[in-house]
C-alpha cells in the first residue's frame, strides 16, 4: 500500500498499470470525473465512521462497493485484493443524497437546478418556458382538450447527462434527484435517477414515481384552467376520467366485439400510470386543503412545500401522508417596502418554517427535504442546518436527505441507506456532514468516484482523451 | 348687508315657497343645548323663528302635533361624491375626477346633479346636507355644502366652495396598493428604491406648486403691466391666505404624518379625512386643534394585525384626545348608514353626546357653517327631522324632513321598488 506517496485518502490501484492510471489521472483533473467501466470496480473506503442512516454509526468501518452494489459494510469487513482501497481515516461516510422533488439535469432548468415557482399559486409566468406553455393553453377548450396536462411526459426522457446543473449537485453531495418537469398542472411523470452517468438510460434509478400537480395560477385571460377553482376542478375531473377510462379499457380488451372502442388517451394513460400523486401545499390552509382533496382521488399520496408543516403536523400525521419540506425557508421579499408591518402570521411562518421538520418527526409524519427554490445546491446544507437548529436531531434530519426520501417514493429497496445489496450511492465528507466547515471529499455513484469539480464548466466527456 | 334688494328677493321667493309653521308637543334635542320636552317649534320662512317650552305661535302659522314625537337637527354627511356620481360603470355618470395633478379650479357645486336618485336615498335616515368632495392627482378641486333638496344646484348650495380636496403622493400607491403589499395580478412588483424616487419626485412637484401659487398670490398683490389671470393658481389664494381648509386624505401612519408636515412647512389650514392609523398623532392633532373626517367606519381593518374593532373605535379615541371630527361616507350608495355608522362608534368607546353632534353641530363647525346648520336654534335654518325616537338607531322611523323650511319628500327609489312589488302580493 503506496500510502506514503499519495497521504490519505487516496487512492491505490494495484491492478491498473501505471500508464492507465496515468491516463486516468488526466480525465480526472479534465473532467472532475473518475469514469471507470462501471461493474468491474471494486472499491474499498475503510476506518472512515459509517452513517448508514438505518442503523447505528459505525465508528471504524469499511464499505465494500462491487459492481456498482454495496457488498459489504461493517467494522470487521476483509478487504478482496483487488479492490482500490480508500483510505477513510478522518473521513465520513454518508448514503448518497436524495432531491426528492428536483429539476437537476432537466430542461427546463438547465444549468441553474432553479425550479419554476410551482407550489404556490403566482403571478404570471416569467421565463420563456413558462410563457411558451401559456401560449400553447391560450386556445385550449375546456378539460375534454386537456390543457396544461403532460401526465404522460417522463422526465427520464427529458432527462440530459451534460447538464451543468448535475455537477453542482454532485459538489454538494447529492447522488440522486427524483426530477419533474414542473410546468403544467399535470406537470408529468417523476423519475428517479443518478446525478452522473454518459447516457440517461444508465441514469435511471425508478420510472414512473409519480405524477405532480403544479398549480399555476395564472388569472385572466392565461387560458383554461387559470384560477385555483379552475385547476381543481380540473384535477377532480381528470382522475375521474381516468377511472373510466381504465374500466372501459379493461372492458373492451376483454371482448371487443359489440363495443365502440374508447378512444385512447394519453393524458389518462399518464395518470393511471403514476404510483402516487404529489400536491402542492405550504400554508396550514393549503395542507388541510390537499389532504381532502388528494383523499377524494384515491391515489397514494405525497405533499410537498411544507412551509407552515409545523402547524398542520397533526393534521398530516391523522392522514399518514408524508410531506416533502422545500429548503427555501420563507424570507422576506428583497426590496419590500421598509416601512411596512408585516403580518404577525408572516413573521411567525418566517420564524417557525425551520422548525416543520422537527415538528413532523415528533408527530410521527415521513418528510424528505427537497431543493425548491435553493438556487445553488452549495446552500442547501445550510438550509438543512437551520432545521437542525430549530430542534431537528442530525439523525432525522440526516434520514430527510437520504432514507426518507426513498421510502416515500417506494426506491427504498435499492437507495437511502448504506446496506448491502443497495445501490452503491456514498457521499464522502471530510468531517460532520452538517459542519459548515466540511467538505465533500468525493461521493460515489454506481460505485463511481466523482470528485468536486469546477462547477462553472459544464462536464465534457469528449475532452477526456 | 351689501345687497339687501337680493336678500329681500330670497326671502320673498323662499317665503313662496315655503309655509310658515310651528310644531308642537314634540321634545326637541337642539344638541347645541340639553333636550327640551313638550316644546314648541317655530318656522318662519327658510328659518327656525323660535324654539322652546312657552314660544309663541304667531297668527296663521300651521300647527302640526309632535306629541310623543322628536326633532333632531338634520344630519350633515362630511364627505360624499353626491350628485357626482351616479351609477359606478357608467362613465357618463361620473364626474368627480380631472385628469392631472392639479385641479384646484374644479368646483364640485357646478357639476352637481340635482335630479340624482341618491340624494333622497340619502335623506332617507335624516341626512339633509352632504358635503361634496372630488378626487383625483394631488389637488382634485373645490368641495362644495349642499342641500339634499333644490331643482338646481343653485338651490342646493349651502357653500359654494368650503375646502380644496388633496391627496399628497404616498409611497403605498407607488406600490399599487392601498396596503403597499398587495398586487395585482401579473403586476411585477417595483423595488422600494424606484418607488421611492418616484414619491420624491411627486412631493417636489407638490412644493413647487405651492410655490408657483405664492409667487401668483404675491404678483395679484402688486400687478404689473401684463399680469396674465390664471384660474388654477387663483383657486389657491384662499389656501393659501387660510380661509379655506386642505381636506388632507391620508389613511396610513406615513401619510397623516406627510400631511401633517405638509401643513406645517406651507402653513396651511388642513381637515385630515379618512384617518385610519391616527394613533402616533391624537395628541399631536388636538394640540394643533385639527379637525378630522372619520373613514367608512364599515371596512375591515386595515391590517392583518389591527385591532379587530378598527376602524370602529377610532372615533372613541379621537373624543377621547380632545379632536373635533364628523363622519363621511365618500361613497354615494352608503351616506344613509351614517348615523348607524355613529351608533356603532358608540358601541365602540365614543359618547352618545358626541356622535349626534358629529353628525350635525360639530361637522357645520368644521366646515364653518354653525351659524347657518348643526343645530336647532333661533335663526338657523330649518332643517330637521320629525322622529318617532332616535335616528341613530335603525328601527327609527323619520316622519318628515324639512330643508330651508320646505317639507321634504323622504321617497326614495327604495321605497318605490318596496310600493310596486308590494302590489304582486
Amino acid at each position: 500500500m503506496d500510502k506514503t506517496a499519495q497521504g490519505a485518502g487516496a487512492i491505490n490501484c494495484y491492478p491498473i498499470p501505471f500508464m492507465t492510471r496515468h491516463l486516468v489521472l488526466t480525465a480526472l483533473l479534465a473532467s472532475g470525473v473518475w469514469a471507470q467501466p462501471a461493474g468491474t470496480t471494486v472499491i474499498a473506503i475503510r476506518d472512515a465512521q459509517i452513517h448508514s442512516a438505518n442503523g447505528p454509526v459505525i465508528s471504524k468501518g469499511t464499505v465494500l462497493v462491487r459492481n456498482g452494489l454495496i457488498e459489504a459494510v461493517g467494522d470487521k469487513v476483509s478487504i478482496p485484493p483487488e479492490a482500490w482501497v480508500v483510505d477513510g481515516a478522518g473521513l465520513h461516510v454518508y448514503p448518497g443524497l436524495i432531491d426528492p422533488l428536483s429539476t437537476w439535469g432537466l430542461p427546463v432548468a438547465a444549468g441553474t437546478g432553479r425550479p419554476t415557482q410551482a407550489p404556490a399559486p403566482g403571478p404570471t409566468p416569467t421565463t420563456p418556458a413558462q410563457l411558451e406553455q401559456r401560449i400553447q393553453t391560450l386556445d385550449d377548450g375546456g378539460p375534454e382538450e386537456r390543457p396544461s396536462n403532460t401526465s404522460w411526459v417522463r422526465a427520464a426522457d427529458l432527462l440530459d447527462p451534460k447538464s451543468a446543473a448535475l455537477v453542482s449537485a454532485r459538489n454538494a453531495g447529492y447522488t440522486t434527484a427524483i426530477g419533474f418537469a414542473m410546468t403544467n398542472v399535470f406537470a408529468g411523470q417523476g423519475s428517479a435517477y443518478n446525478l452522473a452517468g454518459t447516457r440517461a438510460g444508465q441514469m435511471v434509478v425508478g420510472d414512473p414515481v409519480g405524477q405532480m400537480v403544479t398549480l399555476p395560477v395564472r388569472g385572466f385571460g392565461g387560458g383554461f384552467p387559470g384560477s385555483l377553482m379552475g385547476i381543481l376542478s380540473y384535477v377532480r375531473q381528470i382522475y375521474i376520467d381516468a377511472d373510466y377510462y381504465k374500466a372501459a379499457q379493461a372492458l373492451y380488451s376483454q371482448n371487443p366485439v359489440g363495443l365502440q372502442r374508447p378512444a385512447y388517451d394519453r393524458a389518462l394513460d399518464g395518470v393511471i400510470a403514476s404510483p402516487r400523486l404529489l400536491l402542492p401545499a405550504s400554508r396550514l390552509a393549503e395542507i388541510d386543503r390537499m389532504l381532502r382533496f388528494g383523499k377524494e382521488m384515491k391515489q397514494p399520496l405525497v405533499l410537498y412545500g411544507g412551509a407552515e408543516a409545523f402547524r398542520a403536523a397533526s393534521l398530516l400525521a391523522a392522514a399518514k401522508v408524508p410531506m416533502l419540506v422545500n429548503l427555501r425557508w420563507p424570507e422576506r421579499e428583497r426590496d419590500l417596502d421598509p416601512f411596512i408591518k408585516e403580518p404577525l402570521r408572516t413573521l411567525e411562518t418566517r420564524d417557525l418554517a425551520p422548525s416543520s421538520p422537527a415538528e413532523l418527526v415528533k408527530a410521527g409524519v415521513r418528510f424528505a427535504f427537497y431543493s425548491g427554490g435553493v438556487e445553488r445546491p452549495a446552500d442547501l446544507r445550510k438550509a438543512v442546518k437551520k432545521a437542525i437548529d430549530a430542534g431537528l436531531s442530525k439523525e432525522e434530519a440526516l434520514k430527510g436527505l437520504t432514507l426518507y426520501p426513498a421510502q416515500i417514493f417506494g426506491l427504498d429497496n435499492r437507495l437511502g441507506s448504506i446496506e448491502v445489496g443497495k445501490i452503491a450511492n456514498l457521499t464522502i465528507m471530510d468531517g460532520d456532514l452538517f459542519d459548515e466547515k466540511s467538505k465533500l471529499k468525493f461521493t460515489l455513484i454506481d460505485g463511481s468516484k466523482y470528485e468536486p469539480a469546477p462547477e462553472a464548466a459544464p462536464a465534457n466527456p469528449e475532452s477526456t482523451q | 348687508m351689501r345687497c339687501p334688494k337680493l336678500l329681500v328677493f330670497l326671502a320673498i321667493t323662499a317665503s313662496l315657497r315655503a309655509e310658515n309653521f310651528a310644531i308642537r308637543g314634540a321634545t326637541i334635542h337642539p344638541v347645541s343645548a340639553p333636550d327640551v320636552p313638550n316644546a314648541v317649534l317655530v318656522v318662519t320662512g327658510d328659518r327656525i323663528a323660535d324654539m322652546g317650552p312657552k314660544a309663541a305661535i304667531p297668527k296663521g302659522y300651521k300647527i302640526i302635533e309632535g306629541k310623543g314625537l322628536h326633532v333632531y337637527p338634520g344630519m350633515i354627511d362630511s364627505a360624499s361624491v353626491l350628485g357626482l356620481s351616479e351609477i359606478g360603470s357608467i362613465r357618463e355618470t361620473q364626474d368627480f375626477t380631472e385628469l392631472g395633478d392639479f385641479n384646484p379650479q374644479l368646483r364640485t357645486i357646478v357639476a352637481i346633479n340635482p335630479g340624482s336618485e341618491h340624494i333622497a336615498v340619502t335623506r332617507a335616515s335624516g341626512i339633509t346636507t352632504s358635503v361634496v368632495v372630488p378626487s383625483g392627482g394631488v389637488i382634485g378641486g373645490q368641495a362644495s355644502i349642499v342641500h339634499l333638496d333644490g331643482w338646481t344646484w343653485e338651490e342646493m348650495a349651502v357653500e359654494k366652495s368650503t375646502a380644496m380636496q388633496m391627496r399628497l403622493p404616498s409611497i403605498e400607491a407607488g406600490f399599487g396598493g392601498r396596503g403597499g403589499g398587495g398586487r395585482g395580478f401579473g403586476a411585477a412588483r417595483r423595488p422600494f428604491a424606484e418607488v421611492k424616487r418616484r414619491y420624491d419626485e411627486q412631493m417636489q412637484q407638490v412644493r413647487l406648486f405651492f410655490e408657483q401659487a405664492r409667487a401668483y398670490q404675491m404678483r395679484k398683490a402688486n400687478p404689473v403691466l401684463g399680469f396674465k389671470p390664471d384660474l388654477r393658481l387663483e383657486a389657491m389664494i384662499p389656501v393659501l391666505e387660510g380661509k379655506k381648509p386642505l381636506i388632507i386624505v391620508a389613511e396610513k401612519e406615513r401619510g397623516i404624518r406627510d400631511a401633517l408636515a405638509f401643513a406645517e412647512r406651507e402653513k396651511v389650514k388642513i381637515v385630515l379625512a379618512g384617518v385610519r392609523e391616527i394613533d402616533p398623532f391624537l395628541e399631536e392633532i388636538a394640540k394643533k386643534n385639527i379637525p378630522v373626517v372619520l373613514p367608512d367606519l364599515y371596512q375591515v381593518p386595515i391590517e392583518d394585525d389591527a385591532s379587530i374593532d378598527e376602524p370602529l373605535d377610532i372615533p372613541g379615541k379621537l373624543a377621547k384626545a380632545g379632536i373635533k371630527f364628523a363622519f363621511g361616507s365618500y361613497n354615494i350608495e352608503r351616506p344613509r348608514n351614517l348615523p348607524f355608522q355613529a351608533a356603532n362608534a358608540v358601541a365602540n368607546g365614543l359618547s352618545y353626546d358626541l356622535a349626534l353632534k358629529a353628525l350635525t353641530l360639530h361637522a357645520a363647525e368644521i366646515w364653518g357653517v354653525a351659524d347657518r346648520l348643526g343645530s336647532i336654534d333661533k335663526g338657523k335654518f330649518a332643517d330637521f327631522i320629525l322622529t318617532d325616537g332616535d335616528p341613530l338607531e335603525t328601527k327609527t322611523q323619520i316622519k318628515q324632513m324639512w330643508i330651508l323650511g320646505n317639507p321634504v319628500s323622504l321617497e326614495t327609489r327604495h321605497t318605490q321598488l318596496y310600493d310596486r312589488y308590494k302590489k304582486r302580493l
